[in-house]
């Protein structure tokens, strides 16, 4: 296997990973956020701080990098997400924008707007395949368990789920924090991928980027979320040689698949023999939608 | 005593630049509970048509100005045409909107780079900017003045149109509730389009004055995320909210630019955004929405 394809692959992986936590949160419980990147800006910096300034094994500091994502989405978390509604994408805006001037101002500590070198590259594609293996599986349990009945309830009707005794608040701000654990540790494995990360790498359209991805493979199907994911990343490489296009094509997908079919590519289905015996099946199961 | 002075006057004229685009912001979240994250576009749009209109026509700018207005307008109806209708009609999830103008601040902006290309260009000096000294206490750009006056009188304008006309009171009951105003017999597609062109024509405004202070770029729109931060201050879908937000903001980033540091204004903007979440999220005008999705 070449090093270019090996290259596209670990990307791929890095990506998947934080659609993974998205998806978890956007797709399976609700929350609609636009500033998934700063926690990837969160975990990648704690990873390139704690590696190269205090020699730190990249394991655990890749794990550190998500636990800073944790509890900076747990602080952002708690008031918003007891609202219903827009006030966490909105409050995530904020939060995104002011983690990425924080890191572009703060020189001393994350070198500013130059961005930070020297990152060992500890990222191989075993690496990120392995990381993507194990958070895949993990996350795939945790829908298929008592809690992913549980997020899904919280998202279909918050009120029916409240009077069987949840407490909604509290269930979505697990949502948030485990997402941002996702988009932690890929922000980590994406820093020893590239050894050099930059502030403007987490800007507003790497958090529409995440979003988009995961409405695209489909709002509540974790292989939507994946395919989405792999779409996006190879259709970017493809276009790299047409750059000045390549946005423009990006956008103007965006539009066309809200347009013609909102609920996206899978809709809420999973790859399985239930996709199939809807597809091929000669009378599918009566499967209603919401 | 002069810099303050000075500093506030600038940060009014900010300010009241922001409020134009704020009001369009809101004006949309009232009507369809949506953040129309395109709306930046519409600037560009306005900015850009002003410019071409200026350079290549030869055009005073009084007529380029006005054309720019009426460009901006109708690319707004079309935008709701071509992308939000088919979406609104379908489904009532605001999330695939919201998706669908992120995608279309992305077309809109990379036809710009794509067609007249991503360098910086400048307005010819169609506005005054020469210093003006205001009764000996401080020194202003003429200007700093005149975006300050304009912006009064288009707001001015906007809650006449809103409060003494027809369509004004319709577009009051279509805030209040869209579908009881359809079944009063307003023709709600009409309604909608109006929205946008008003929202459209007040973005053009402010992105004129906007592309004098700063310079063209196809990016300008990206500014329009500060005019997003005063409507959410003021409380979304509220417009004296939206004016009162982006006066608080102008003052905001001035004071910082001109007292602390420039490079903390953008900081200091969206940790103000992320306060107000904090502690009233509904914003300071904002109809409480506990329950609203």
């Amino acid at each position: 296997m070449s090093a270019y394809t090996e290259g596209i692959i670990t990307l791929l992986m890095i990506n998947a990973i934080a659609a993974m936590g998205v998806c978890l949160l956007t797709g399976f419980t609700g929350v609609f956020t636009l500033g998934h990147a700063a926690y990837m800006a969160l975990g990648g910096y704690a990873t390139a701080i704690l590696t190269v300034k205090y020699h730190l094994h990249w394991l655990p500091a890749v794990v550190a990098g998500g636990i800073l994502a944790i509890v900076v989405a747990y602080v952002i978390g708690i008031p918003t997400l007891k609202l219903m509604g827009d006030y966490y994408a909105i409050a995530s805006i904020g939060l995104g924008e002011a983690i990425r001037l924080i890191l572009e101002n703060w020189q001393s500590v994350t070198r500013g707007a130059r961005g930070y070198p020297g990152i060992p590259t500890f990222t191989t594609m075993p690496v990120a395949v392995g990381f993507f293996l194990v958070l895949a599986f993990l996350l795939f349990c945790l829908l298929n368990g008592s809690y992913g009945r549980m997020f899904k309830a919280c998202r279909d009707d918050h009120i029916a789920a409240a009077l069987l005794g949840y407490d909604t608040a509290r269930v979505r701000v697990l949502s948030l924090v485990l997402s941002a654990f996702y988009c932690g540790v890929s922000g980590g494995l994406l820093a020893g991928f590239l050894s050099f990360i930059q502030p403007v790498m987490f800007d507003m359209l790497k958090s529409t980027e995440l979003t988009a991805v995961v409405v695209f493979g489909g709002l509540g199907s974790l292989s939507g979320c994946l395919l989405g994911t792999t779409i996006i990343t190879l259709v970017t490489e493809l276009f790299r040689p047409i750059s000045q296009y390549r946005m423009l094509i990006y956008g103007a997908v965006l539009v066309i698949i809200m347009v013609l079919r909102p609920e996206g590519i899978m809709g809420q289905y999973e790859f399985g023999p239930k996709l199939f015996r809807k597809l091929f099946g000669r009378k599918a199961p009566a499967q209603e939608r919401r | 005593m002069g810099t303050l002075l000075q500093q506030i006057i600038n940060g009014l004229s900010l300010g009241s630049v922001y409020a134009l685009i704020a009001v369009g912001y809101s004006l949309v979240y009232s009507i369809l509970l949506f953040s129309n994250f395109a709306h930046g576009s519409f600037l560009v749009i306005g900015g850009y048509s002003c410019y071409f209109a200026l350079k290549t026509l030869g055009m005073n700018i009084w007529l380029a100005g006005g054309l720019s207005l009426l460009a901006a307008g109708a690319s707004a109806i079309l935008t709701e045409r071509l992308a939000y209708k088919p979406i609104r009609e379908r489904t009532n999830v605001t999330l695939y909107l919201l998706i669908a103008s992120m995608g279309m601040s992305i077309v809109i902006e990379n036809i710009f780079v794509v067609t007249v290309g991503g360098r910086f260009r400048a307005l010819p000096p169609v506005i005054p900017t020469d210093p003006v000294n205001l009764f000996g206490l401080a020194t202003t750009s003429a200007f700093d003045l005149i975006s300050l006056v304009v912006a009064v009188i288009c707001l001015g304008g906007l809650q006449i149109f809103l409060t003494r006309t027809k369509w004004g009171l319709a577009i009051r009951a279509a805030a209040y509730n869209l579908r009881i105003a359809g079944l009063m017999g307003v023709n709600v597609s009409r309604l909608i389009s109006l929205v946008f062109f008003v929202a459209g024509v007040l973005a053009a405004v402010g992105g004129i004055f906007l592309s004098v202070r700063y310079t063209l770029y196809p990016q300008l729109g990206g500014i329009t995320i500060k005019a997003f931060v005063a409507a959410v201050i003021g409380g979304l879908g509220s417009l004296p909210g939206a004016v009162v937000g982006s006066l608080i903001l102008g003052l905001a980033e001035m004071l910082t630019a001109g007292f602390i540091s420039s490079q903390l204004r953008d900081l200091v903007v969206f940790s103000l955004l992320v306060i107000t979440l904090l502690f009233r999220p509904t914003g300071l005008f904002g109809k409480s929405v506990g329950e609203k999705i």
